[in-house]
């Protein structure tokens, strides 16, 4: 094959995400046409684009607000993941049950807290959306750094043992490395899982500008084209995350083969 | 009794059970110990005077056994039923939406991947979407699914039921595909040498090894159908379900803050069960196969 | 089933693979070699790592495509063999479905052939019998020791009662003892079918065991050197090894090698 041939090829296989989008996108807006659906059942994207243009302040504003907890979020269950791993992997004893418990909180539907956190805070407070996020990722990343501090290959220990190492060179050279991967696993799910988190607390009542009050109060109204435009921009919040865990972890484990 | 029982007996009251009683205990005397520090110094730290993260009052964080009397209070003047029956009512509403919102979950999900698996194109164009779906919120599409699912002539937990299905179709996508691409080249090109057609490597080759990789991430799928189920409750206004149980306990608040509690504790042991319910499932169809280390995502 | 010698059981001309990748120089694997193999053969190809040796039994198995050059198998081309369910192969690691019995594993190609049930039942029990592991039929290969899954992926080869057998180090990850225990086993496997079996392997003694014609040959770009006939006649058995004609056989042999290995060092 020539190299232009190639080339176009290759773009075409790495734009392929973009090209799948942007035919649903004008698939959607036909279909709506044709059989002429009516706004309040599910809007056309030229009616939420139309939403977005028109309300794009109060998105912005609201989105930032509601942003400022998702990184709370995020930071605080990360932080406190690691760390209480990083302590309970010290002992054998002790991380086996805590894992236990742990697996078991970690299928309990965090999100029925967000009363209760809202009650304890205030509706207001970020810290009553945070603390909600902060749970529902603290558990995955705990689950899974303790596993992989303490998983390591026993081949690898017996390395290290043969070199006369410390306890600290220990964990410094093969725990924390194998840990990583699950360490960015988790991430990934906690990325996803802090939007939703701080979204649905705010539904349960939150501060007057914020993007999950938004969408809710919009689509009360019935206005769906807005709440579309809400989500969609929730939704592109969560991607970032995404992306940034993805870029970090690229950043910190250069040699790891893939991400999905 | 087979080895494989007597294991499951023994993890279900031995070690692991210890544990959580220890630490369901161990919550209910540091609740109670905040609560009566915080009494003892008005809710600040002494001398520093910084005030309590949280207020240690009745109302905000009632006494452990005013909440697990709760379970036993009536559920409000109407009625004379008991708080625990009410809320075992609810659970069913909420289970039988989970339990259909998982199984349409993992089988779309299963299929999209077969899907994805044969066509690999599409799998490079449509996989960043199916992981870009996970992050909607969907507290606000549980209005419009409502009003879909009412025009269609459903029943009306049939659209909660689609959320569920829709955040747990995510992972079980992920996971399966991951799965069938995991054979090693040398059954791959054992396959080849066969001259085996397109349907047979899917059904001999690609389904069995997606089994260990779907079965790794089925736990997290069925804590998402359940977080599914209760989201749509609380948003979709049919008025039933734990979901919405719990959101009328908010409303009401000052009325009773122990029911609350008692209801988001009952949710939380309901959703649990329903995740351990899953995985022994999961236990049971691996048992004989399943050797060695499980997947590494949680 | 020797009416075949007519056609060539294998027909190799002038075959040249050379693989491309991306940034790099081309790789000349196999260079112009040209081979023929009568039915009922048992041929080896014998050199070091890299030598292509591998890569011409991939060819054969219609795995990967000559770059230049034909491969004909049994008169047709190796696609055609290849979709007519013309050979067995068994590779270096057993590759047994970790989900499937013994028995199942066994079965899998017959299925996918589309033999029917009591026929497949019938031929599996053939099989375990030759293979001596009947009382094995029901274990998973995570039960199994690396010489009897092994065994269990030579069965499952020859269960569609192949033509042909190719063989890619099948006993490369076994330990010295089992290596010749199962090489004795293999040969009165044999010994019953005479399938015409092109056998790729790193080992002199192994070749020499086994095989009747010995294709000694050249590090990358791998030319066919020298061709060895072995005059030890079959039935062998693990007396056969201490036949002072294995020996000079042997010799013979690992002479052509260190000449070959050595002309290449030179040419360095």
């Amino acid at each position: 094959m020539s190299t232009t041939r190639r080339l176009m090829a290759r773009s075409v296989r790495t734009l392929s995400p973009a090209i799948a989008g942007v035919i649903f996108i004008v698939l959607w807006e036909v279909l709506i046409l044709i059989f002429d659906v009516q706004k309040f059942l599910l809007p056309a994207p030229s009616a939420i684009a139309e939403a977005f243009g028109s309300k794009w302040s109060t998105i912005l504003q609201v989105s930032w607000v509601t942003i400022q907890a998702v990184l709370l979020g995020m930071l605080l269950g990360t932080g406190g993941g690691i760390l209480v791993a990083y302590l309970v992997s010290k002992n054998e004893s002790v991380s086996g049950p805590l894992l236990v418990i742990a697996t078991a909180l970690n299928c309990a539907p965090i999100i029925a807290l967000a009363p209760i956190a809202n009650n304890w805070f205030g509706l207001t407070s970020i810290i009553s959306k945070a603390s909600i996020a902060g749970l529902m990722v603290f558990f995955p990343v705990l689950v899974n750094c303790t596993r992989g501090l303490m998983l390591i290959q026993p081949l690898h220990r017996d390395v290290m043992t043969s070199y006369a190492s410390s306890d600290n060179e220990l964990v410094r050279y093969v725990r924390i490395p194998n840990a990583l991967p699950y360490l960015f696993s988790a991430l990934r799910l906690g990325a996803s899982l802090s939007v939703i988190g701080v979204i649905v607390a705010e539904y349960f009542g939150g501060p007057v500008k914020a993007l999950g009050v938004f969408i809710g109060y919009e689509a009360a109204l019935s206005r769906f084209d807005s709440a579309w435009a809400g989500i969609i921009v929730a939704s592109a919040m969560g991607l970032s995350l995404l992306g940034i865990v993805g870029l970090i972890e690229r950043l910190t484990m250069p040699s790891a083969r893939n991400s999905s | 009794m087979s080895a494989g029982w007597q294991k499951f007996w023994r993890g279900l009251t031995g070690k692991n059970m210890r544990a959580l009683l220890l630490f369901a205990w161990g919550s209910a005397i540091i609740w109670e110990l905040y609560k009566y520090l915080g009494r003892l110094f008005d809710d600040r730290i002494p001398l520093l005077g910084i005030g309590f993260p949280v207020r240690s009052s009745n109302v905000s964080m009632p006494h452990v056994w005013s909440i697990l009397g709760a379970f036993f209070q009536k559920t409000n003047r109407a009625s004379d039923e008991v708080l625990v029956t009410t809320l075992f009512g609810q659970a069913m509403v909420t289970l039988r939406v989970t339990i259909v919102g998982f199984t349409l979950g993992v089988v779309v999900g299963m299929l999209f991947a077969i899907l994805l698996v044969t066509i690999p194109s599409l799998e490079r164009a449509l996989l960043p979407w199916v992981v870009a779906s996970h992050t909607i919120p969907l507290v606000a599409i549980a209005p419009m699914v409502m009003i879909w699912g009412g025009r269609s002539g459903l029943p009306i937990w049939f659209p909660i039921a689609i959320i569920a299905a829709f955040l747990c179709f995510v992972p079980v996508t992920i996971n399966a595909l991951r799965g069938m691409k995991s054979p090693t080249n040398v059954r791959v090109e054992l396959m080849r040498s066969y001259a085996a057609r397109r349907h047979q490597r899917l059904m001999y080759l690609q389904l069995p090894s997606s089994l260990p990789h779907l079965f790794g991430g089925l736990k997290i799928a069925a804590t998402a159908s359940v977080v599914g189920a209760l989201v749509g409750e609380l948003s979709a206004g049919t008025g039933t379900g734990l979901g919405r149980t719990i959101l009328n306990f908010t409303y009401y608040y000052m009325s009773g803050p122990e029911k609350l509690y008692a209801t988001i504790i009952f949710s939380g042991l309901v959703g649990i069960l329903f995740v351990k319910f899953i995985s022994l499932i999961e236990y049971l169809a691996c048992r004989k196969t399943q050797q060695g280390a499980k997947g590494r995502h949680t | 089933m020797m009416q075949e010698s007519a056609q060539r059981a294998i027909e190799i001309d002038s075959v040249t693979k050379v693989f491309e990748a991306v940034g790099m120089e081309p790789v000349i694997a196999v260079q112009d070699v040209s081979i023929s193999i009568e039915a009922g053969e048992f041929v080896a190809l014998l050199g070091p790592s890299g030598c292509g040796k591998s890569t011409i039994l991939r060819m054969i198995g219609d795995l990967t495509a000559p770059t230049r050059g034909e491969v004909r198998v049994h008169g047709k081309s190796a696609r055609q063999a290849r979709e007519d369910h013309d050979y067995g192969m068994v590779f270096q690691e057993a590759a047994l479905f970790d989900w499937r019995t013994t028995a199942r594993n066994i079965e899998l190609p017959l299925k996918i052939l589309g033999m029917d049930r009591s026929e497949r039942a019938m031929r599996v029990q053939e099989m375990l019998e030759l293979i001596s592991l009947t009382d094995f039929a029901n274990h998973y290969p995570w039960q199994l020791s690396g010489g009897m899954q092994q065994r269990v992926a030579i069965a499952r080869a020859l269960s569609v009662r192949p033509k042909l057998l190719l063989m890619d180090e099948p006993l490369g990850a076994l330990d010295e003892m089992n290596r010749e225990h199962l090489q004795n086993e293999f040969l009165d496997v044999w010994t019953k079918t005479r399938t015409t079996t092109v056998l790729v392997t790193h080992s002199i003694s192994e070749a020499v065991f086994l095989a009747n014609r010995i294709f000694i040959m050249s590090p990358r770009p791998g030319r066919v050197v020298k061709v060895i006939m072995s005059p030890l006649p079959y039935p062998r058995t693990a007396e056969t090894r201490r036949d002072p004609q294995f020996f000079e056989v042997e010799s013979e042999v690992r002479e052509a090698l260190h000449g070959v290995i050595r002309d290449k060092a030179l040419d360095v």
